[in-house]
């Protein structure tokens, strides 16, 4: 029966983004995301289950697949958690019935302690008793499981699909709130999140934005161009002046490549300077993502952020033949920002706090699924 | 030239009108085109001064006036500023005067458009072919056109290149009649220094040596021949570059050198010529370690400096990266080795942007921060921010070594190229001077060190 559980076609689209992923022809953890999510969407709807164990486990097969691809994408991995989370929820819902309505309010903090999540205590009855409709294993007619939950698992993962979709507009339809008139913000590199924060913000207040460029991509340039268009008065600084200007900077607005555990992040190199410095002088870091970059790993690798190196053609190019030989050229990609030093995360789901990050963690993703 | 504003006078377009019909029937050919070549080197001025609000539509308006003036027909325009007509009855300094006058105001009125007036006390960098006023020694005018092109950088260089064009200088003068050398002399350094500062705001370095020479000359004797006056002059800058530069480098050479040991990597930010020079001779002491070269924007120096370490028979192992890579690095290194601009009083360390950055990161990582001075470099008074006082790089030159995607100013787009920062003194582990290792605490001790008997 579930033999062969993915059809040829849903396999292919599996390979293609995972070639994709490997050669970075896709980067970026919204883009990832997206893609990921489509192919799970094929996955899903090609994929022959007969018990929600066969789809999970189809679901994590190619979730590992990914994951190999491009491990340092970890939105991949998250996309693929939440859409796991939102199956068991939808499983749930449908065999349960009335009774899940119940559940959100049962929530308490004593009964958190007790049971350690929310969602534990509906888990282990989740496949043993099947209630209404739908019949897991049902030998007469095996597909009828599949038939009976695959509209409501595509319509979960529409609904995951819009979220990411609105996941700027989201993000910034509060940004009036955190950025007041005559304010100098820093930020560095392009982050599509901040852009979308600082540009919604820029209806409402008259601020001023310093833009580090962000060494060796020099990222920080098209975003003081495109901050620039939009009629925000920007300037546009070498990495190195940060410590200057940072005494006149009322806040720094960083944006993340995901978000761990411990509330820390992975960001552009230069991050963890900008808000040591930042620190230093006292000025907030609020740091602006969207909830796909939560990710339930803890930073493994401390210092050298995230063992992730690019290309050092970009730090010391052949125009310096001489040296290129005799020189070590390291250009790593990602930063490790400790909690400590950031002030706020704001995301699509809400203005939180690094410390409350594994409770939202606790909400979004199945323990379960923290290993894929 | 100025965007006309609200204020601009409207009546003063008529008055001046019927004085430049007169004035165009007197003009010559020759005039004529000096004038239009006079307008062409102001816009060109501004062009490379300044990212303008309103600039596109610019250029048109001079064009314009040529045209204008050319066919003869002086039809007032009332947005065009007044000033420039009655260029056509000035004299050639006077419009000199006026059109750097317009550049300073122009200059301001961007600074304001901004909306950002904590910004405009940095000023707008100058542009490079700044004119020459006055008589002006030609070493000096070459030392000019090398420090506003950053051909000499760095304190040290700039100090003994203007110490050196002094030397000469002060052998082409002569004493005019009536006149004593220790009088006269001081009126014909001065305007030579304001030359060098016109190009280059003037380092902290090359003010103390300036006011050594001065005290110097004033300490001329009147009975002594010109001549042996020159000659003891140029003894006292030779004795002053060997003793506060020259030999103060090879002590720090050796104070530093102590501190590297087999097996460091010692981390350093840019290029300073003492912390080359220190890594050379603790390379050519038969020391094993390696060097961390850390770069940045503006200027990119540390490619100059890793060449240096890396030419010589037996080089040293080498790793560079830029600024944002610095907290990767930072767990391998054993000691940060940067240089100084200069050094203040309350112990803080004036230096090229960044180098507090790298202090700030090696002090989270519990490594020794240790700082390359010469006493010369000392500087009274104290700094408490890096913002306070700093020079800005001019476009020109950062864009001389960026590769080409780098993106021009625009309306709402301005470039600050910051050149220094100040590294507080908590930062700092030790600066390595002549007169010893001296934690930052007691910088302010340093003339103490040097034989002055009071603060």
């Amino acid at each position: 029966m579930g033999s062969e559980p993915r059809s040829a076609a849903a396999h292919r689209s599996v390979d293609v983004l995972a070639s994709k992923l490997r050669r970075r022809q896709i980067v970026g953890s919204r883009a990832t995301a997206l893609e990921t999510l489509l192919v799970l969407r094929q996955v899903i709807a090609k994929a022959r289950f007969a018990n929600l164990e066969q789809l999970v486990e189809i679901i994590r097969g190619v979730g590992r697949r990914l994951v190999d691809a491009q491990p340092k994408e970890h939105s991949v991995g998250n996309t693929v958690r939440k859409v796991l989370h939102h199956i068991r929820e939808e499983h749930h819902a449908a065999t349960q019935g009335t009774n899940v309505a119940a559940k959100p309010t049962s929530f308490s903090i004593s009964k958190f302690v007790l049971q350690g999540q929310p969602r534990k205590h509906a888990a282990p009855q989740k496949s043993s008793e099947s209630k209404g409709t739908l019949r897991e294993n049902d030998p007469d007619d095996p597909d009828s499981f599949a038939r009976g939950l695959k509209p409501v698992l595509m319509e979960a993962i529409q609904d995951v699909l819009d979220e990411l979709e609105t996941v700027y507009d989201n993000i910034s339809k509060n940004a009036k709130d955190h950025i007041h008139s005559d304010e100098i913000i820093l930020t560095l590199g392009m982050s599509k999140t901040v852009e979308a924060f600082l540009k919604s913000a820029a209806h409402a207040r008259n601020y001023s934005v310093i833009v580090a460029e962000t060494a060796p991509s020099y990222d920080g340039r098209e975003m003081a161009k495109s901050l620039s268009t939009a009629g925000i008065s920007t300037f546009l600084v070498p990495d190195s002046s940060i410590f200057s200007l940072m005494s006149r900077v009322n806040k720094v607005i960083l944006g993340a490549h995901v978000i761990l555990a411990n509330g820390g992040m992975f960001a552009v190199s230069g991050s963890l300077m900008a808000a040591t410095a930042a620190r230093e002088h006292s000025t907030p870091v609020v740091v602006c993502a969207g909830q796909f970059k939560l990710t339930p790993l803890w930073n493994l690798y401390h210092e050298y952020g995230a063992l992730d190196f690019g290309n050092p053609t970009d730090v010391l190019g052949f125009e310096n033949g001489d040296l290129v030989d005799k020189v070590d050229v390291v250009n790593p990609y990602y930063d490790y920002v400790q909690p400590e030093l950031i002030v706020a995360y704001i995301t699509n789901d809400g203005d939180h706090p690094p410390s409350s990050i594994y409770r939202l963690l606790k909400e979004t993703y199945d323990d379960e699924d923290n290993e894929l | 030239m100025p965007v006309p504003t609200m204020v601009d006078p409207e009546p003063s377009v008529g008055n001046t009108a019927p004085s430049q019909q007169a004035a165009k029937k007197v003009m010559t050919k020759a005039e004529r085109r000096e004038l239009q070549e006079k307008q062409r080197a102001a816009k060109a001025a501004l062009k490379q001064s300044q990212p303008q609000p309103g600039k596109p539509n610019q250029p048109q308006q001079p064009k314009q006036q040529q045209q204008q003036q050319g066919g003869g027909q002086a039809k007032p325009k009332p947005p065009q500023t007044p000033q420039k007509k009655t260029f056509l009855t000035e004299s050639t300094a006077a419009k000199q005067d006026r059109a750097a006058k317009e550049a300073a105001a122009e200059e301001a009125a961007a600074i304001q458009s901004h909306g950002l007036r904590i910004f405009s006390h940095f000023g707008q960098p100058k542009p490079i072919g700044h004119t020459v006023k006055g008589d002006i020694h030609p070493t000096i005018i070459r030392l000019g056109l090398l420090f506003s092109e950053f051909k000499i950088c760095g304190a040290n260089a700039r100090c003994i290149a203007t110490l050196t064009a002094f030397k000469q200088v002060i052998q082409d003068y002569t004493t005019p009649a009536q006149n004593t050398i220790s009088r006269h002399l001081m009126t014909h350094i001065s305007p030579q220094i304001t030359h060098l500062v016109s190009a280059r705001p003037m380092s902290v370095s090359m003010g103390n040596a300036i006011r050594e020479l001065k005290l110097e000359i004033s300490a001329i004797d009147i009975d002594m021949v010109e001549q042996d006056a020159k000659d003891a002059l140029c003894t006292k800058i030779d004795n002053y570059i060997r003793d506060r530069i020259i030999i103060a480098d090879q002590v720090i050479q050796e104070l530093a050198g102590k501190k590297i040991k087999d097996g460091d990597v010692v981390l350093t930010y840019a290029k300073s010529s003492v912390v080359q020079k220190v890594l050379l001779q603790a390379q050519e002491d038969g020391k094993k370690f390696s060097v961390v070269v850390v770069d940045s924007k503006p200027l990119l120096e540390g490619k100059s400096l890793l060449r240096s370490l890396t030419s010589g028979a037996n080089s040293i192992p080498c790793t560079y990266a830029l600024l944002p890579a610095l907290p990767s690095l930072l767990t391998e290194a054993t000691m940060v080795l940067v240089g100084a601009h200069a050094l203040y009083s309350n112990g803080a360390v004036y230096s090229r942007a960044g180098t507090a950055m790298v202090a700030m990161m090696a002090k989270m990582h519990s490594v020794p921060v240790v700082v390359c001075c010469e006493t010369y470099k000392f500087s009274e008074g104290v700094m408490v921010d890096g913002f306070s006082k700093n020079e800005l790089v001019p476009l020109s030159i950062t864009q001389r070594n960026s590769s080409p995607k780098d993106i021009a100013p625009t309306q709402n787009l301005e470039r600050l190229n910051p050149l220094y920062d100040l590294t507080p003194p908590r930062y700092i582990t030790a600066v390595v001077t002549e007169v010893g290792l001296i934690p930052p605490s007691s910088i302010s001790s340093i003339p103490l060190a040097l034989g002055k008997t009071s603060m």
